[in-house]
């Protein structure tokens, strides 16, 4: 009986493996998401998330000793970074090859607060940006014009910053690298169903019960090797973002202080990954519709389940309407041992959906499928 | 001791509204040829699939060297090729023969050295290592039997086991047969082919429309063709 496992495994992973178009879909795909999202994510986080410097071009056409003051103020302060202007390039031009984020004029008439200082922002420029920019011109202006030394200081007893590190935002790479693991372990499904109706196709399987093989061995052999691909699929994923993109992008990987949570979390997902490739399996009735099937479904849970979009960035009723995908259950859990350092019991309850939603596959399937 | 009894067996499938096998009772003794004739849709391999325990739902009894159904023991009696090349086309012919031999309980010792042999007698022996899609049709037929064959089963069930082969495959084929018969094996040959099943079998069965209209021996029928188009009649099936 365990021999007859093994060759079941072993002709199942033969068929897989030799099949090119599905080690590329299951393996390169999700590599090369992890790669390009990452590095196309790293400007948006950067900008967005950890407070990018604020690109300005000075103009001071006014040169006196206040001018003077604000312009050094502005020129040093650590959220700014100066750029010069190009000889004889206009500010549009300026926006338009993307060199500043704005212009800050300090005109003659400034210091006999005659002329107020002119800011001229890149019209596409993020609002909040803006705002965060516009601000700090203010405070600096303020500063000079009241000849207070440092603003923040003398309103440190009205209104003050509580600080504590971001557990909530994950970095590309901790948002990148689970999401697309996970996304290739629901791809899963389109081998294993394909595989499934195939042999149902070609006879193979009818031929297999011909011997006496016992059915819950046959089971076993067409999940087994799937369960095994996903967690190397996990395991790769994982080794591509601590060992790869972490030194290709500029933001860190950290796995969290319970990194070993992981391995529960893998095991779980892989359980609900496959439930739904035998649930797939035994709803279609062509190849073709297996394939469309697994891949609409995997595609569709991965755009509301925070995988394509992160999901602390989605609007209240996506975030909502996410908790449907299980993609969502999976990369939670996988967050919050990365950003939350979260112990076995705070996972739980997300292995327990992800485990309920893996018993109703095969319950279904089990009900419906027709072996021969 | 008969090879095969199968005692009226009646089947319909789901959402059928006739039955695919009405009260079909036939008897295959120990050491014979056995033709199973009958137009399409007459219902011989729906037979085969029951005697080869692959449908359940029906009523009636099989018995395999007497040994009765579903009891799957017996099914290590049966060798069974299957009309389709019941094959997996990304594996070799060795990997293929290796897995089925597993399947049927054969130690790793046995399954080497039957697969040897078998490899020899059906000329494949060259190509062992190769991936079964790159094979000829006749190949294919022939690595067909010889998974069949793995396990030494006593009787051999044949569905359309020549279709779509060349003369050469197909004589291979039929000397095969002959010499496994001469070795003491029961063999059930279900064909379209008349020349085939009046040159190989000693004895035929008739079947149509899911009954059994005809059971006897060949050597009272002169042209099998004419005497199974009198049988089942010349107008078209189409199912």
């Amino acid at each position: 009986m365990i021999n007859q496992l093994k060759e079941l495994i072993k002709k199942e992973m033969l068929i897989l493996l030799r099949d090119k178009q599905t080690v590329l879909l299951l393996f390169l795909m999700p590599v090369a998401l992890i790669f390009f999202l990452s590095l196309a994510m790293e400007g948006v986080w950067a900008d967005k998330l950890t407070g990018r410097k604020i690109q300005l071009v000075i103009q001071n056409e006014s040169e006196s000793p206040k001018a003077n003051l604000l312009a050094e103020k502005i020129r040093t302060n650590k959220l700014i970074e100066e750029v010069q202007r190009p000889a004889g390039m206009n500010d549009d031009k300026i926006f338009a090859e993307g060199r500043a984020h704005a212009i800050i004029t300090i005109p003659k008439g400034f210091e006999d607060s005659e002329k107020p200082v002119e800011m001229y922002f890149d019209p596409v420029i993020d609002a909040g940006y803006k705002i965060a920019a516009r601000s700090l011109i203010i405070s600096l202006t303020v500063e000079v014009v009241m000849g207070i030394d440092n603003l923040e200081m003398v309103v440190a007893d009205l209104v003050t910053e509580k600080k504590k590190p971001n557990k909530e935002f994950p970095t590309p790479l901790q948002q990148n690298v689970p999401a697309y693991a996970i996304f290739a372990m629901f791809f899963i499904a389109i081998p294993m169903s394909v595989g499934f109706l195939k042999e149902k196709k070609d006879g193979t399987l009818q031929r297999l019960f011909t011997y006496p093989v016992n059915t819950n061995l046959v089971i076993l052999g067409k999940i087994v090797p799937y369960y095994i691909i996903n967690v190397f699929q996990f395991i790769l994923m994982m080794l591509v973002g601590v060992y790869v993109m972490s030194h290709i992008i500029s933001f860190s990987f950290n796995l969290g202080e319970h990194r070993w949570h992981m391995v529960p979390v893998t095991i779980v997902v892989a359980a609900a990954t496959t439930g739904y490739g035998v649930l797939v399996a035994a709803f279609a009735k062509t190849t073709e519709q297996a394939s469309t099937l697994a891949a609409t479904g995997a595609i569709l849970m991965a755009v509301f389940g925070g995988i394509m979009m992160p999901h602390i960035l989605m609007p209240l009723m996506m975030k909502k309407l996410a908790m449907i995908s299980p993609m969502y259950w999976a990369h939670q859990a996988y967050l919050d041992i990365f950003l939350r350092d979260a112990s076995f019991g705070d996972i739980l309850p997300r292995l327990i959906i992800l485990t309920v939603f893996a018993g109703i596959c095969f319950y279904i399937a089990g009900r419906r499928v027709k072996w021969i | 001791m008969n090879a095969l009894d199968i005692s009226s067996i009646t089947f319909r499938y789901e959402e059928a509204s006739v039955f695919a096998l009405k009260n079909v009772s036939l008897s295959v003794p120990d050491g014979r040829i056995q033709a199973l004739l009958g137009p399409n849709g007459a219902g011989k391999s729906t037979l085969m699939r029951i005697v080869t325990g692959q449908m359940r739902g029906y009523t009636g009894e099989v018995s395999i060297f007497g040994t009765k159904m579903p009891d799957r023991s017996a099914l290590l009696s049966i060798g069974y090729a299957p009309q389709p090349i019941s094959l997996y086309t990304s594996l070799t012919a060795r990997e293929n023969l290796r897995f089925f031999g597993a399947m049927a309980g054969l130690k790793e010792e046995q399954i080497g050295l039957r697969t040897k042999n078998l490899l020899e007698r059906v000329g494949l022996s060259d190509h062992a290592e190769d991936q079964v899609a790159t094979y000829s049709g006749g190949m294919q037929r022939r690595l067909n039997l010889a998974a069949a064959l793995l396990h030494s089963p006593k009787l051999l069930l044949l569905d359309e086991p020549t279709v779509g082969v060349d003369p050469q495959s197909r004589n291979h084929i039929y000397d095969t047969l002959l010499e496994l018969n001469a070795a003491g094996m029961t063999i059930l040959l279900s064909t379209h082919i008349m020349e085939e099943a009046q040159r190989l079998c000693s004895s035929v069965t008739l079947v149509d429309k899911g009954e059994v209209i005809f059971n006897g021996p060949m050597s009272g029928i002169s042209d099998l063709e004419k005497f199974f188009l009198e049988k089942t009649g010349r107008g078209l099936r189409d199912d």
